[in-house]
């Protein structure tokens, strides 16, 4: 797949953002929390051919704090992290599975969720919260990977 | 081209930053360090956002707006003419109750065996020959009832201001013989005068002919004639007319004209009674 430009993904950002921000109320009444901006910059991260710097991780980051108003440095380091985590293992990511590949996504969206309710409230941190949304975020993960199915052009080429 | 673990170099950009990011963090919740930009952003967001909607959606809202509120002003007002118009030719039959409900009880009672909620029909011009009417003998109109597709063949027409005819004719149009055609009779009655008018084929005219071996009571200008019912399709005193002119056509034959008080041409909207048969 072939990498996505700066001012689209900012645009995808924000949007995404905005939707997140009007689904987030309903789903919490689910006890799920579903981060968008994350997943998508998550899978933007995974599908590059190409290891991305530091800094772009970052910068997003901060643009992400600062449309959603979020403490500064929370989505930049988050971001930073995860992208030091995916361009580690984008070539062992190879030899796993698909399902290992989304529970591992999984897993780190609720990382994403956790990590962001420890440090914006901590009264809002709930166990049930976590495990439903890892439930849920592992299940939109299977349902975008089997979109290559559907839509062979979002397959990933590996060089 | 495939994708190389992190060198130690960029491992320690990545340290940098999340070290960055922690201290962003850190400044952001202990002293507030980032308000101002966040403040800024939410202002600009929010102001963009208003003079985005003010240059696209207002103006297309407020055509919209101008647009539907003037159709509305346009249905609203032939909605009150169309009220306006009833209430006339209601006040005129209101004004004169006991003559069209004289035998109240049982029109009532008619009325409300056969859900019948008004005792007239709104009707509105749809075509009349004005020089025919100025000309000629033929006096016509043809009216539409608002409402109501019913046929009223023999119903009385009534305007705001008396009686102008009967329908004689009624599929999509009701076709009207005013009381000026020369086919018209209307029968008259002025005290103790009775007397069947003929249509003059003159506008605001219809004729009288008596003989005054059988009415011995003298007509003169201005003597008022009203309707005496006697024919079965109007109702009975309401005032047709004024004597205009009176002629003498032989030794006991006396013709005189009569005004009507009513005009076709007073108003495009008329009453068409309801026929009690």
């Amino acid at each position: 797949m072939k990498k996505i430009g700066i001012i689209k993904l900012l645009i995808i950002i924000y949007v995404s953002n905005f939707i997140e921000s009007l689904m987030a109320p309903y789903l919490i009444n689910l006890y799920i929390n579903f981060p968008i901006t994350f997943i998508i910059f998550s899978l933007t991260l995974y599908n590059s051919n190409q290891n991305t710097n530091a800094f772009y991780a970052f910068l997003f980051g901060l643009y992400l704090d600062l449309i959603s108003s979020s403490p500064f440095g929370l989505n930049a380091g988050l971001f930073t992290m995860l992208s030091y985590v995916i361009n580690s293992y984008a070539n062992t990511f190879k030899l796993f599975s698909y399902i290992q590949i989304c529970i591992f996504f999984g897993i780190s969206s609720i990382f994403y969720v956790g990590f962001k309710s420890l440090i914006i409230g901590i009264e809002n941190f709930s166990y049930l919260v976590l495990f439903v949304s890892l439930l849920f975020n592992t299940f939109i993960f299977f349902l975008i990977s089997m979109l290559r199915y559907y839509f062979p052009s979002m397959s990933i080429k590996y060089d | 081209m495939s994708r190389v673990a992190p060198t130690s170099g960029s491992k320690i950009l990545y340290f940098l930053c999340i070290t960055i990011s922690g201290f962003l963090i850190y400044t952001d919740l202990k002293y507030k360090s980032f308000e101002g930009i966040k403040f800024f952003y939410q202002s600009l967001s929010i102001s963009s956002s208003y003079i985005i909607k003010n240059i696209t959606i207002e103006p297309l809202k407020y055509l919209y707006k101008i647009s539907k509120d003037k159709n509305e002003l346009i249905n609203e007002n032939k909605r009150l003419k169309q009220e306006l118009d009833s209430s006339y030719i209601s006040n005129f039959i209101i004004s004169r109750d006991s003559k069209f409900f004289i035998d109240d009880d049982s029109i009532k009672n008619f009325m409300k065996l056969n859900n019948i909620n008004e005792s007239f029909h709104l009707a509105k011009l749809k075509y009349f020959d004005t020089e025919m009417y100025m000309c000629c003998s033929k006096h016509r109109a043809f009216f539409q009832t608002i409402n109501n597709n019913d046929r009223h063949i023999g119903s009385a027409v009534i305007n705001e201001n008396g009686i102008i005819g009967q329908v004689i004719h009624a599929d999509i149009l009701s076709e009207v013989l005013l009381l000026t055609d020369k086919e018209h009779i209307l029968p008259i009655v002025s005290g103790s005068h009775f007397c069947n008018a003929r249509g003059s084929g003159k506008p605001q005219i219809i004729k009288c002919l008596y003989d005054t071996k059988v009415w011995q009571d003298k007509v003169t200008i201005g003597q008022e004639f009203y309707s005496s019912g006697l024919g079965g399709i109007y109702p009975q005193g309401i005032l047709i007319g004024k004597v205009l002119k009176i002629r003498k056509i032989d030794d006991n034959l006396i013709e005189f004209d009569i005004n009507l008080v009513s005009s076709p041409l007073a108003s495009n909207v008329v009453g068409i009674l309801e026929v009690i048969r």
